[in-house]
């Protein structure tokens, strides 16, 4: 029950972070109704999703602090369990995304209880292993269409609600919107909860968390499964939105990095960061990868653009854009204080 | 029975023996000075009883259990709390929060925890500061917030690692008065371990005095101050001749 009250007590942001909440909300709410190209409709669900991934690797490497570069992994799974089981088995998006679920969690805690021995760099560098790992197995097992990946067939009757697949977007877009605010409301379930302010101590400092009786292992292990929950969900979504799969679509390292600059790039370990992140980066990705890609013939400048912006950010303030954000109000609360 | 029990507790960093064959026992309710000079093993000391480091031999028991092999969240869950001398400043927390990331370990809900992070707050006379951040508070706070947070671990025995370290004399006679009454009214043994005498004499009802790991003197505080032993291995053997001379003289 406390969970529930958790989850919708935002009561510790000012007035000001709400009304922006309720106005974006509002916008994207009516997002679909508005005149909009098909692009732009793309580029909205690539933000939710991205969104999603941030929050759910905000959970590890921003409350925890554990830098994860091998989401892309989870992403896989869920798209992968998806993808065979409507295509060998039929089984409706509903049914095959908590298996894939249930697959991602376990192989959260295979890789997760070694992996987190490990700190640092050593684990963010075993985390890119691991995923790397994962995708060469796919590339090479027949059962889920090697490296050619899968294609799931066409229902006969669209829309068709059990299997995800519509003819017009936005049926994609609203399914995509209620998870993304499922998903605010149960990151801020999470930062409330017990786990959630250990995991803050424990970035601040392992040994004092485990003289407070913190488990840091374990619980490092429980965000890493949280985290994993998130992009295995969206990664089912994925393979149902995309209806192609293949392992350097899904789970490719620029999968994991781009999941991870974007939550650290809007504020790694506050609940609005990896949204701001995803709202900045994704549309960036998508326009100016188009523009530069298609009329200038300039592929691939669009990723030292993203460097640069990293760079920028990373020198300026390594807590992201919501880091100026809470540095300027600290400046403002400051200046009250004195005077 | 005493409350904690460190029996011939030797550690070794490869060649280097830190402690050797430290051996004292602890009442419950009892408030025991740990000193000695620079390096003596206090702080390795602490983190052995603590579970952060294995002792290479010896054992620890606490509360009638041996914790010898137990990790130090495991120890913390026995009631046996710490702070530590190095204290960094929080970085994402408010000072109500960080501590009630230490009622957390006693219960789930965040109602509970905070509403004992306030009151360990009031008691340590810093409850106006619950809504700042760490790093806007000055030294002596945040040593008074990093006491509060072990405090609401709810422990029998706390571990003070330099409580006076980094604080000036006023605060260190403000903090005096808190401790005493953390362990007279609400009954917590201490341990802890001082570079300022004055207070380790304030509070303890006992002093051990450590010198390169070793146990070298044990007993009333005023008695061991007068300890040849004691007042060689602080100030160096020429002190004692010329003491002596003096007296001669």
């Amino acid at each position: 029950m406390e969970a529930v009250k958790n989850a919708l007590d935002f009561s510790d942001f000012p007035r000001l972070d709400l009304t922006v909440a309720g106005l974006v909300l509002a916008f994207l709410l009516v997002f679909p109704a508005l005149p909009h190209s098909g692009f732009a409709m793309a580029t909205m669900i690539q933000f939710l999703m991205f969104s999603l991934y941030g929050m759910g690797w905000n959970t590890i490497g921003g409350y925890a602090g554990q830098v994860d570069l091998g989401k892309a992994q989870y992403n896989g799974i869920g798209a992968y369990t998806t993808a065979v089981m409507m295509v060998r088995w039929d089984a409706p998006f509903w049914v095959s995304m908590p298996v894939g679920l249930l697959f991602s969690i376990m192989w959260s805690f295979i890789i997760g209880y070694p992996l987190f021995r490990l700190k640092g760099h050593y684990f963010a560098i075993a985390t890119i292993a691991t995923s790397l790992v994962l995708k060469d197995v796919f590339e090479s097992w027949d059962f889920v269409g090697a490296a050619r990946g899968l294609a799931i067939p066409i229902r006969a009757n669209l829309p068709d609600f059990l299997y995800l697949q519509f003819r017009h977007d936005y049926y994609y877009y609203y399914i995509l919107l209620a998870l993304f605010l499922l998903g605010i409301l149960y990151l801020n379930a999470f930062r409330h909860s017990r786990l959630g302010y250990q995991l803050r101590a424990i970035k601040d400092n392992e040994d004092v968390a485990k003289s407070l009786g913190i488990d840091a292992h374990w619980c490092k292990i429980k965000a890493y499964a949280v985290a994993t929950a998130y992009v295995s969900v969206v990664g089912s979504f994925h393979a149902c939105y995309n209806f192609n799969i293949e392992p350097e679509d899904v789970m490719s390292l620029d999968l994991s990095v781009l999941i991870a600059m974007m939550a650290l790039l809007g504020g790694a370990g506050s609940l609005w960061g990896p949204i701001i992140g995803a709202a900045i980066l994704v549309p960036l990705k998508s326009y100016l990868g188009d523009w530069l890609g298609a009329e200038s013939g300039l592929t691939g400048l669009n990723l030292v653009i993203y460097g640069v912006i990293i760079m920028v950010i990373a020198g300026a303030q390594p807590r992201g854009v919501w880091g100026m954000v809470e540095a300027v109000r600290a400046r403002r609360r400051g200046g009250h204080a004195a005077a | 029975m005493p409350l904690l029990e460190v029996m011939g507790v030797t550690k070794e960093f490869g060649g280097l023996t830190a402690n050797w064959e430290v051996s004292f026992s602890l009442e419950e309710n009892e408030a025991v000075g740990l000193i000695g000079p620079n390096g003596a093993g206090k702080t390795t000391l602490f983190n052995c009883i603590a579970g952060h480091f294995p002792v290479t031999s010896g054992r620890i028991i606490f509360n009638g259990r041996d914790i010898t092999a137990l990790k130090a969240h495991e120890v913390a869950r026995l009631g046996l709390a710490r702070t530590f001398q190095i204290f960094q400043a929080a970085g994402d927390l408010r000072v109500t929060e960080n501590v009630m990331v230490g009622a957390f370990m006693r219960t789930a809900s965040r109602r509970e925890a905070r509403s004992k992070a306030e009151a360990w707050l009031e008691f340590l006379e810093i409850g106006q500061a619950g809504q700042a951040m760490m790093t806007e508070l000055p030294v002596a706070m945040q040593k008074r917030v990093a006491l509060a947070t072990a405090l609401a671990t709810e422990p029998k025995l706390l571990l003070l690692d330099e409580v006076a370290a980094g604080l000036n004399r006023s605060e260190i006679e403000t903090i005096i008065p808190t401790l005493r009454r953390l362990h007279e009214e609400k009954g917590i043994a201490l341990l802890l371990t001082e570079h300022v005498l004055e207070m380790v004499l304030a509070l303890s009802h006992r002093v051990i005095v450590l010198e390169s790991g070793r146990k070298i003197a044990e007993g009333h505080p005023e008695a061991v101050m007068k300890d040849p032993e004691v007042i060689r291995a602080y100030l160096g053997d020429h002190f004692i001749k010329r003491q002596r001379e003096a007296q001669n003289a």
